[in-house]
């Protein structure tokens, strides 16, 4: 069954992180590597397999807003640090856990955010941004109407105020556009072909020195009944 | 889309041969008198029914007692009546055969509560009948070249190239000044749209965009109803039209609870400047700007990139324009050292010239109006030009009774001098394709001023709404080719399929 309808049948507003990233995965948009795991133990031998450093965050849907709660612990580089950083997060929190979510470390520092939301007069919009936690501090964003096609996605890019950011900046390498707006695009095909989706957020989308771009964290909102 | 213009249901509302006028009498301080006052002074050529169930005439113009009586069903009907007899009055209009209205009546969907059923009432009424109507709640119908100014204020100027759409009931009724006093222009057609129970702003730029005399579109915007269809209809229009609008940020449709960083972003300003620019429309910060990036998009050719030479007699307003070009993303090239040699002769030891070209004064004044910009034109760095004008007649004239002439001749000679500079200028446009931009902080008191901006020569206020003008006709030809590109794109995939 389709994990959206799923969901809502489960009473869930909206998808953690962790089905949330499976279902962008499915659209082939790039998400970190990751395991939900239920123990310390597991923890350390997932992390061996992606590999050090890893990130461990506490997996709930009603989980919305991560570091906020301090239910995240970053750039992990020991078996050691995996076990008490996994007793931190979970204790943080009183929430029911899908489990915790042990993932590979992105290497930033550039962040952009990719979003998507509906309007009453304009349906699918798409949105662009300078991204991470300042995002909304710095409202560095721009709006599509989907469906919309590559030309418009780039002139997505190319209206956002920290454009250059995207170019050969500071010793690393220019953003992979074409990924970008491949993305672009697919958030509004996802918004238009799911009308039970009511809000995505991938905050931040991670750009490595290298240009790659893929998803640190990701939200689905869903339509209440 | 509609494929002729008169197949939309704007045209006979905009070039009715016949209008049956509901709400005129010979009172005259109330709105339909003085609209159909309008109507009649300003020469409409048609045929004019007024209808009124007591007076044989109004305004000298034969009555009819109802809109049965009238000769023939006319193309328009044009409804100033008390709300609460609109419905009866649109149904017997539907009987007689009438199928385009303009309804100015409020007391509608705005007042909320039993004006909402009243609105429904309308939209039943007018889908029994196939009548296509713009109101209730609007001021009216303006097409200068059809002599047709349905609004309550005199019309000024001569026929124009600004289409417009208003959602704000009697803005443009209240432009027919500013247009004709600032810049000698006006609507070519202007439509106030009031509530849009029926015909829309969507309505409106189809039609604007095939109104063979509309040179570019202003829309004056409060909300958006078909989002989509607006999009559709807009990239289409601006592939070949300009559309500039001016959008006041009130509906907060954006503001509803949002657990996303998006939702809670989405904010209706942010939207719409992604709404417009998507569409293709050029985004004016204010009413003055809507219509400065109006008058010069429908008056010179387009710049093929962002490159300006700025040519002054005055430091002050040079040095402002080239500040104001930096903000609105236009770039100032240095002079290639073939138009350096080139313009060497014309210009004193005193003249700085670098771009702004300061020519602080010149050998022959009247070089500053061919010779120079001819030069600068010639450019290959540049795009287009921002020119300073500060000359007067009284220059000319003192000039001339310099040289000795008799007091006619001089007068005779300065309009002929003043006459032949400002034709100059606007051959020079002509020529290269390359827009000119003037500004100056006189009016059209001023000769040079109105001559310039009659023959064709935008001439703004200020160098920095000049600067803003030129930046707006740079995106607007960035965004064209855009649109253009992505179709060209997607023709190919068709045909790659």
């Amino acid at each position: 069954m389709n994990p959206i309808n799923t969901a809502i049948q489960n009473g869930q507003a909206a998808l953690s992180e962790y089905q949330s990233k499976k279902y962008l995965g499915s659209f082939g948009i790039p998400v970190t590597r990751e395991e939900i795991v239920q123990s310390s133990d597991e923890a350390i031998r997932v992390s061996a397999t992606i590999g050090f450093p890893v990130a461990l965050k506490a997996c709930s849907p009603e989980l919305m807003h991560k570091s906020e709660t301090g239910c995240i612990e970053l750039g992990l580089t020991t078996p050691e640090a995996v076990q008490s950083a996994y007793k931190r997060v979970i204790e943080k929190t009183s929430l029911p856990l899908e489990g915790v979510l042990v993932q590979e470390m992105l290497q930033g520092p550039r962040e952009i955010v990719v979003g998507f939301t509906r309007d009453p007069q304009f349906g699918a919009c798409v949105m662009l941004g300078y991204g991470g936690v300042m995002a909304e501090i710095l409202k560095d964003t721009v709006f599509r109407i989907a469906p919309f096609d590559k030309i418009e996605a780039m002139d997505m890019i190319d209206e956002l105020k920290s454009r250059a950011m995207l170019d050969t900046f500071r010793g690393q390498q220019p953003a992979d556009l074409d990924t970008i707006c491949r993305i672009l695009m697919s958030m509004g095909q996802i918004g238009i072909q799911q009308p039970l989706i009511k809000e995505i957020d991938i905050n931040p989308l991670m750009i490595s020195p290298t240009g790659q771009v893929k998803a640190a964290d990701a939200l689905i909102i869903l339509e209440r009944k | 889309m509609v494929v002729s213009l008169s197949e939309s249901p704007l045209y006979p509302i905009a070039n009715p041969k016949s209008i049956a006028f509901f709400g005129a009498s010979n009172n005259f301080s109330s709105m339909g008198t003085s609209i159909l006052r309008s109507i009649i002074s300003n020469g409409f050529i048609g045929k004019l029914y007024p209808i009124h169930p007591q007076e044989k005439t109004v305004l000298n113009l034969t009555a009819y007692p109802q809109v049965l009586d009238i000769p023939e069903p006319a193309d328009m009907a044009f409804i100033v009546l008390p709300t609460k007899i609109v419905a009866q009055t649109l149904a017997a209009c539907g009987e007689k055969g009438i199928r385009n209205a303009v309804i100015v009546s409020a007391g509608f969907n705005e007042v909320g509560g039993e004006g909402v059923e009243r609105q429904a009432e309308l939209l039943e009424i007018a889908n029994r009948y196939g009548i296509r109507f713009t109101g209730p709640n609007c001021i009216g119908v303006v097409n200068s070249h059809a002599r047709l100014n349905a609004t309550f204020l005199p019309f000024e100027g001569k026929p124009g190239f600004i289409g417009m759409a208003s959602q704000s009931g009697s803005f443009i009724t209240q432009m027919f000044s500013y247009l004709n006093q600032r810049f000698g222009k006006s609507f070519s057609t202007g439509f106030s749209l009031g509530n849009e129970a029926d015909i829309d702003l969507v309505d409106c730029i189809e039609y604007l965009g095939a109104c063979p005399n509309t040179k570019v579109i202003a829309l004056y915007i409060e909300s958006i109803r078909r989002g989509q269809k607006l999009i559709e209809t807009a990239r289409n229009v601006s592939k070949h039209k300009p559309i500039v609008a001016f959008y006041v940020g009130g509906s907060e449709t954006g503001k509803r609870a949002c657990l996303s960083h998006t939702g809670s972003l989405a904010g209706p300003d942010r939207l719409y400047d992604g709404v417009f620019r998507q569409s293709g429309i050029i985004r004016a910060q204010s009413i003055e700007e809507m219509f400065d990036f109006c008058y010069a998009l429908g008056s010179s050719p387009l710049p093929k990139g962002n490159r300006v030479i700025i040519q002054t007699h005055s430091g002050g307003p040079g040095a402002a324009a080239a500040d104001a070009c930096g903000r609105s993303g236009l770039e100032l090239p240095a002079l290639s050292t073939e138009t350096l040699e080139k313009i060497a002769p014309y210009v004193p030891h005193t003249a700085s010239v670098n771009n702004p070209v300061d020519l602080t004064f010149t050998k022959n004044p009247l070089d500053f109006f061919h010779r120079i910009p001819k030069i600068l034109l010639e450019e290959e760095a540049s795009d287009g030009m921002l020119i300073y004008f500060l000359a007067s007649e009284r220059m000319v004239r003192q000039a001339l009774t310099g040289m000795g002439l008799p007091e006619d001749a001089v007068q005779d000679q300065t309009a002929q001098i003043v006459d032949s500079q400002c034709q100059s200028v606007a051959s020079l446009m002509e020529t290269f394709k390359k827009p000119i931009l003037g500004f100056s902080f006189m009016t059209r008191d001023n000769h040079f001023v109105a001559g310039l901006q009659d023959r064709g020569i935008p001439v703004l206020p200020s160098p920095e709404r000049a600067a803003r003008a030129f930046g707006a006709m740079v995106r607007y030809t960035r965004f064209r080719e855009k649109i253009l590109q992505s179709e060209t794109e997607s023709a190919g995939h068709f045909s790659a399929e």
